[in-house]
C-alpha cells in the first residue's frame, strides 16, 4: 500500500483532479443558470432571488451542485442498513455479481475444455459462442428474467443467473486461450514424462491458465455487474443498485440518481479491484 | 502430440465420413417428420414421440461430431469450415422447435422458432425503423464521435507525460464501471430524443479506445526509435511512420470491441427512456406484456447488425493491416 502512494502518477492524478473539480464548478453554473432563468421567468415560487443564486439549487439540474451530491451522499447513504440506503442495496447487487460470476466460472470452465480437448466441439460451437460476443447479449436479459419468474425462480436467483449468463462468455475464450498456452517443449516434456492428459490438465495448462482466467476475470466481473443491474431494472424487485436507480429514474430525483451512479461507478472499480487483489494472492510467481 | 504434428492431410486423403453424414440425414428427417406431424395438434406428445425426438436428437448430434471430427482434421476453406457450425444451428432450432411443440409450451412464455421468424417478417417494417434509429442515429453516431475523441486523447497523452501519469489510471478505472448506471443520468440529462443514447454510446466506446490506441502508441521497439532517432526525424514524422502504424492494430482491437459496446449502450440506454422507438424500447415494451416472439424478432435484427457491423470492421482492419503478424499465416 506504501508503495502505491509513491507512486509517480500520485502528483499527476492529483492534479487532474483539481484541475476537473476547479473546472466543474463553473461550467455546472453554465449549464444551470438558464435553465434557472426560465424557471424563475415562469414564475415559479423559488427560494431564491437570482438566476445565478437559483444555479445551485434547482430540482432537476442539468449538472448537480457540490452541495447538492454531498446532501445527496448523506441522504442516500445512511443509516446503513436501509432498505433505501445505497449500502444495502450495494450489497445485495455485489451478492448477485459475485454468484454469478462464481457460476459463469464454472460453466465458462468446462465449455473451454471441452474446445481444448476436442477439435469437433471447437468447430461446432466456438462460432456461436465468438458470434454471440458481438451480440447485444444485455437484450436477452428482460426476456429471461420473466420467464424465469414463470417458473417460480424469483429474488436474487434469477439476476445472478443473468449475470452468469452474461460473464461466461469471456471466461469461456479467456480459460480456452489459457489452456492452449504452454509451449510445446513443456507439452513435449509431459510426453517424455509419460503424463496422462489428465495430469498434463492438472500439472500444467491449468496452472498455466490462471493469469489469462484472472484478466478474462475483470472484463467478466464488469460483465456480470451490468448483467445484474439491468436483471434489477427489467423486473419487479425489491433490493439492489438497479431497482434504486430504476426508482429515482422514475422519480426524476435527478441528484438521486447522480449519486447512486457514483456509487456503482465505485462497486464497480471495487469489484475488479477485488480480483486484482486474488490474482496477487493466487500467481504470486507473476509479478 | 499436438506438437509433433507436422501437416493436416488434403480432403483426398481420407474417405467422407459418410456414417455420419447418414445420421444427421436421418437424425434432421425424424425432428421434421415429428414436427410435421404436430404442426397443428394443441395436446401434449406421448411417450413414443418424445422418444422419437430424443432418437432424432441423437442420431443428428452423433452425425454432426462425426461430421465435424472429419472437417477438423483436413484442410478446408473458410466456407466449408463453417459447415459443423452451420448444422449445430439448424440442429439445436428443430430440436427445440419439436420439444416445444411436444410439450405445448405456450408462444406467450417461449416461441417456437418457426413462429419468430413469421413474426420478424410480419413485422419488418417496424423493427427496421426501430434499427435505423438505434442502429444509425445512437449507436453509429455516438460510436464515431467516441473513437474520434478517443484517438486524439490517446495522441495527446502519449505526447505528454503529465497527461499519461494523471489522466490515464482515471481511464483505466473507467473501464470497470457500469455503464447502465450512466444511462438514467445522461437521458435526464440531454432529453428523450436520440442524442442522449448516442452520448452514452460515445462515453462508453470513448475510454477503452484511448488506453488501447496509448498502448499502441508507445509499445514501440526502442530500437525501431533509435533508428527514427538517426534518421534526425521530428517529432510529427515520428508518429507519421512508426507511432501511428504501429497503433493500428491495437485500434483497431477497440473498435472491434467498441462496436458490441455501441450497440449495448445503445439499447440499455433506451430502456430508461426512448421517443417511442429503438431497438431497445421495443424488447422492454413486449418483454412486460408478455410479446416475446417481437422480443426475439428484435434480438434477431440487433443481433445480425451487431455481426455485420463487426464484419465490416474485421473487413477494414484487413485491407489496412494485413502486413500485421496476426495474419500472417
Amino acid at each position: 500500500m506504501l508503495s502505491r502512494l509513491r507512486s509517480p502518477n500520485l502528483v499527476p492524478m492529483l492534479a487532474v483532479a483539481l484541475v476537473i473539480a476547479a473546472l466543474y464548478y463553473p461550467l455546472m453554473l453554465l449549464a444551470n443558470v438558464p435553465v434557472a432563468q426560465r424557471a424563475l421567468d415562469s414564475g415559479a415560487a423559488l427560494p431564491c432571488g437570482s438566476a445565478l443564486e437559483c444555479a445551485t439549487q434547482l430540482r432537476s439540474p442539468v449538472l448537480p451542485s457540490p452541495q447538492q451530491l454531498w446532501t445527496g451522499f448523506a441522504n442516500l447513504l445512511f443509516p446503513l442498513g436501509s432498505p433505501n440506503a445505497i449500502p444495502r442495496n450495494a450489497a445485495v447487487t455485489a451478492l448477485e455479481t459475485l454468484v454469478g460470476l462464481a457460476l459463469a466460472a464454472v460453466v465458462g470452465f468446462f465449455f473451454a475444455i471441452g474446445i481444448v480437448a476436442s477439435r469437433a466441439f471447437e468447430r461446432s460451437l466456438l462460432p456461436w459462442i465468438v458470434a454471440s460476443q458481438t451480440v447485444p447479449i444485455i437484450a436477452i436479459a428482460p426476456m429471461l428474467v420473466v420467464l424465469l419468474g414463470q417458473y417460480g425462480v424469483q429474488g436474487w436467483i434469477p439476476k445472478a443467473i443473468i449475470a452468469a449468463y452474461i460473464a461466461f462468455f469471456p471466461i469461456a475464450i479467456g480459460v480456452a486461450k489459457g489452456l492452449r498456452s504452454p509451449d510445446p517443449l513443456s507439452l513435449d516434456l509431459m510426453k517424455t514424462y509419460n503424463a496422462s492428459s489428465w495430469q498434463t490438465y492438472l500439472k500444467l495448462r491449468f496452472p498455466a491458465s490462471l493469469p489469462y482466467l484472472f484478466t478474462a476475470f475483470k472484463v467478466a466481473m464488469t460483465a456480470a455487474l451490468i448483467g445484474a443491474i439491468v436483471a434489477e431494472i427489467s423486473t419487479i424487485s425489491f433490493q439492489g443498485i438497479g431497482k434504486m436507480l430504476a426508482e429515482n429514474s422514475r422519480a426524476s430525483d435527478v441528484v438521486a440518481t447522480w449519486v447512486i451512479m457514483i456509487a456503482s461507478a465505485v462497486l464497480g472499480i471495487l469489484l475488479v479491484a477485488l480480483v486484482g487483489w486474488l490474482e496477487k494472492v493466487v500467481t504470486p510467481w507473476k509479478r | 502430440m499436438e506438437a509433433l504434428k507436422v501437416g493436416r492431410p488434403s480432403p483426398a486423403a481420407r474417405p467422407l465420413p459418410w456414417l455420419g453424414v447418414a445420421a444427421v440425414g436421418l437424425g434432421f428427417a425424424l425432428l421434421a417428420l415429428f414436427i410435421w406431424s404436430w404442426w397443428d395438434r394443441s395436446d401434449l406428445a406421448g411417450t413414443g414421440q418424445k422418444l422419437l425426438i430424443l432418437a432424432g436428437f441423437a442420431a443428428a448430434a452423433y452425425g454432426v461430431a462425426r461430421v465435424a471430427n472429419f472437417l477438423a482434421a483436413v484442410r478446408t476453406g473458410p466456407l466449408v469450415g463453417f459447415i459443423p457450425a452451420g448444422l449445430t444451428l439448424a440442429l439445436v432450432l428443430l430440436t427445440v422447435e419439436a420439444l416445444l411443440r411436444a410439450y405445448q409450451v405456450p408462444a406467450g412464455l417461449i416461441p417456437t422458432p418457426t413462429r419468430v421468424f413469421a413474426t420478424l417478417w410480419a413485422v419488418r417494417d417496424v423493427l427496421l425503423q426501430d434499427a435505423y434509429q438505434t442502429v444509425v442515429l445512437e449507436a453509429f453516431t455516438g460510436y464515431l464521435v467516441g473513437c474520434g475523441l478517443g484517438v486524439a486523447t490517446a495522441l495527446l497523452v502519449s505526447r505528454f507525460v503529465f497527461l499519461e501519469r494523471g489522466f490515464l489510471p482515471y481511464a483505466t478505472a473507467f473501464s470497470s464501471i457500469p455503464i447502465v448506471a450512466l444511462a438514467p443520468v445522461l437521458v435526464k440529462m440531454m432529453g428523450l430524443e436520440w442524442p442522449s443514447k448516442a452520448a452514452i454510446v460515445a462515453i462508453t466506446v470513448f475510454f477503452p479506445v484511448v488506453v488501447n490506441t496509448f498502448r499502441g502508441l508507445t509499445e514501440v521497439s526502442p530500437l525501431s526509435l533509435d533508428l527514427m532517432r538517426s534518421y534526425a526525424a521530428g517529432e510529427a514524422q515520428q508518429y507519421r511512420w512508426l507511432r501511428v502504424p504501429n497503433a493500428l492494430p491495437f485500434i483497431f482491437n477497440a473498435l472491434k470491441l467498441g462496436t458490441t459496446l455501441a450497440m449495448i449502450g445503445s439499447i440499455v440506454g433506451e430502456f430508461f427512456g426512448a421517443n417511442g422507438q429503438g431497438l431497445g424500447f421495443r424488447i422492454q415494451i413486449e418483454a412486460g406484456r408478455f410479446g416475446f416472439d417481437i422480443v426475439w424478432s428484435a434480438i434477431i435484427v440487433a443481433s445480425v447488425i451487431g455481426i455485420a457491423w463487426y464484419g465490416l470492421v474485421a473487413w477494414l482492419e484487413r485491407r489496412l493491416t494485413g502486413w500485421h503478424v496476426s495474419f500472417r499465416e
